[in-house]
């Protein structure tokens, strides 16, 4: 268990992290979502005790970490491009750890060789163990990067986008291998990325970051369906997000105004998940739990399960809506064409001149 | 293409003439070692062939008007002193390297500090080391005086060979190592060193040839015991003989031995290497 609280670090006055709070249990995959520049690199970094803090503390298990130095925290890192010793084979890179380590060095050989070959099985590099590093591909690599961590036994182990330089293929391998190997010895992993999709399928719990804040601290299916603030709903990259005025239980924007969610007050931002908006004829007769706006087609994109159709309002914005193939039949439409976009209006989520969630009654029964 | 064929020949010419230049003197000294002796000068014709000055230099001519050169004590002082050199400023070059990688205040201050050792003239550092050496009751020796000017000579090219190596030198490397619970010095020792060896081996390559021929800081600050440029100028003041030019062509062969040695050493590890791979992927297959 790990405990952070007020971390704060800035560089050449430059905040990158502030007053970040977050704890990370024993046993869990934690996944730390954040846009390039978010300061997610810097927590990680922070943590590993590669950079040191400027406020706050990092407690594990009790023990305050803040100023330890990385070599005694007994924590892994795995690093975005996988540092691996180029001087040594695989087998020498992975057991590096356990043989030269300042607290309980492994001096046995036999003992070493039998963990290390233990891991190299675990992750999938049977057969390897006697290549230089020059002589593997990148999700070859990526594999003696973590087996050389895990293989120390962290008590937590820090993943520096570990999948972002391999191809998408890989990727989605690698995605289930993690989680397995994680499963397999009960080791807390946090994750760091700038992929939603990897934050979202990963992660026991995520944890999202912008501007050195941390905005949400959830279980994905909640970040994704009810994000703390519009920022993160940005992140999540599955919402439409209107912005305007609202008066009188109506939402304003420009010469249109749309109902909101009952229980909804004053709001700010008005999102619309892509996949919750129906394309109707211009014409089309609405439902009196359903919203609507006129918008003229612009293109459309074919992502196999499903297809993604964008829309331009007549001000100017454009929507997503995404129709998934195995509930909607694809439609051809022409560029320009006009075309209704509704939606349920108990589907809206509406945040405040802040950026915060407004509860409603949809929300209140999902939690 | 016309025009192109002409840029070839102008190119070609410029390149042998650049040959010549750089070769020309050698082969010339090579060529006149082998004139006859004692009779023979350094200076064509060649009267007849012969092996007389380098038996002459290996002190196994028969006795002649010529004095044997003064090489056996000042050749063993040049070589100690460059080696001595080389550890010294290649361990000192190193770890300045080192320190640089992070930026601390008056860092470029310091910087400039090092370098001057090889700005100033050898002369006037030379002089000036005497002049210090007098003041303050020192003896002027090869292994003291001069030995400290070669230091501070070759210590800068050490150190900027270094800074080069540290400059494209991923430290991502060394982070994962500390990760690992690793402390820093083994992880210097295990990861780092192996890892800008080659570096560090130019940077002795560097110290020991500066060292080994370095002249104007050694001629005012060795005192009577010289090393062997001092030694070969003090021969000049007399008269040139071509045992001169037989050993400057013993002493080349010698690190051209020395070169192929090292050439045959890497390719042997080079093709260990590869053998071992592919005997891998045979298993693997």
């Amino acid at each position: 268990m790990m405990e952070i609280d007020g971390l704060a670090k800035a560089f050449d006055g430059v905040p990158a992290l502030v007053d970040v709070a977050l704890s990370v249990r024993n046993d869990e995959y934690l996944t730390l979502l954040g846009p390039s520049g978010s300061g997610k690199s810097t927590l990680l970094r922070l943590i590993a005790g590669l950079e040191q803090a400027d406020a706050g503390k990092i407690r594990l298990d009790g023990a305050d970490l803040t100023h330890a130095p990385a070599h005694l925290r007994g924590l892994g890192f795995v690093q975005q491009k996988y540092a691996l010793f180029p001087t040594m084979s695989v087998a020498d890179n992975i057991a590096f750890g356990l043989r030269h380590r300042r607290l309980a060095p492994v001096s046995d050989a036999a003992e070493v060789a039998r963990r290390v070959a233990r891991m190299i099985d675990l992750v999938g590099l049977a057969g390897l163990e006697g290549r230089q590093i020059g002589q593997l591909s990148g999700g070859q690599k990526q594999r003696v990067s973590l087996a050389r961590t895990l293989v120390t036994e962290p008590k937590i182990c820090l993943l520096d986008e570990p999948l972002g330089a391999l191809d998408a293929n890989l990727r989605e391998r690698m995605t289930v291998e993690l989680r397995r190997i994680r499963e397999a010895l009960g080791v807390t992993f946090l994750h760091v990325t700038g992929n939603e999709a990897e934050a979202l399928a990963m992660g026991d719990r995520m944890v999202v970051l912008d501007a050195g804040r941390v905005l949400q601290v959830d279980s994905p299916a909640t970040v994704y369906s009810a994000p703390a603030t519009v920022r993160v709903a940005r992140f999540v990259n599955a919402y439409n997000l209107l912005s305007g005025k609202s008066s009188g239980g109506r939402f304003r924007r420009g010469a249109h105004d749309l109902p909101l969610p009952p229980g909804v007050g004053d709001a700010a931002h008005y999102a619309l998940r892509y996949d919750a908006v129906a394309i109707d004829e211009p014409a089309a007769a609405l439902d009196d739990d359903r919203a609507s706006l006129p918008a003229t087609f612009i293109a459309s994109e074919f992502l196999g399960s499903r297809v993604v159709y964008l829309f331009r309002l007549p001000d100017g914005a454009v929507m997503e809506v995404e129709r998934h193939l195995s509930r909607f039949d694809p439609i051809v439409l022409r560029p320009d064409e006009p075309r209704r976009l509704s939606w349920a209006i108990c589907d809206v989520l509406a945040f405040d001149a802040a950026g915060t969630l407004i509860s409603n009654d949809r929300l209140g029964r999902a939690a | 293409m016309h025009q192109l064929k002409g840029l070839r020949l102008v190119l070609a010419a410029y390149t042998a003439l650049f040959i010549a230049f750089l070769y020309g003197p050698f082969v010339i000294m090579a060529i006149l070692s082998f004139q006859q002796g004692p009779e023979g000068g350094p200076q064509f014709p060649i009267i007849a062939w012969s092996l007389f000055w380098y038996k002459h230099v290996l002190g196994i001519a028969p006795p002649s008007r010529v004095a044997p050169l003064p090489i056996g004590e000042a050749l063993t002082r040049s070589l100690i002193l460059a080696f001595a050199t080389m550890v010294v400023s290649t361990i000192l070059g190193t770890l300045t390297a080192q320190a640089f990688r992070r930026r601390f205040k008056g860092s470029s201050f310091v910087f400039y500090l090092i370098i001057l050792g090889m700005m100033v003239p050898g002369v006037l550092l030379g002089l000036g080391m005497a002049l210090v050496a007098e003041q303050a009751g020192i003896p002027r020796t090869w292994w003291g005086t001069a030995f400290v000017l070669h230091v501070v000579y070759t210590y800068p090219f050490c150190f900027l060979v270094m800074l080069a190596i540290f400059n494209r030198f991923d430290a991502s490397v060394e982070e994962a190592s500390w990760s690992l619970g690793v402390t820093p010095a083994t992880t210097f020792r295990k990861i780092t060193f192996p890892m800008i060896f080659p570096g560090v081996l130019s940077a002795m390559l560097f110290a020991f040839t500066l060292s080994y021929d370095e002249f104007p800081r050694t001629l005012f600050t060795a005192g009577s015991q010289v090393t062997i440029p001092i030694a070969i100028y003090g021969t000049f003041a007399v008269e040139i003989h071509p045992n001169l030019f037989a050993f400057g062509v013993l002493t080349t062969l010698f690190s051209f031995a020395l070169l192929t040695i090292y050439g045959v050493l890497m390719a042997l590890s080079v093709r260990r290497a590869a053998a071992r791979s592919i005997g891998l992927q045979e298993e693997i297959a």
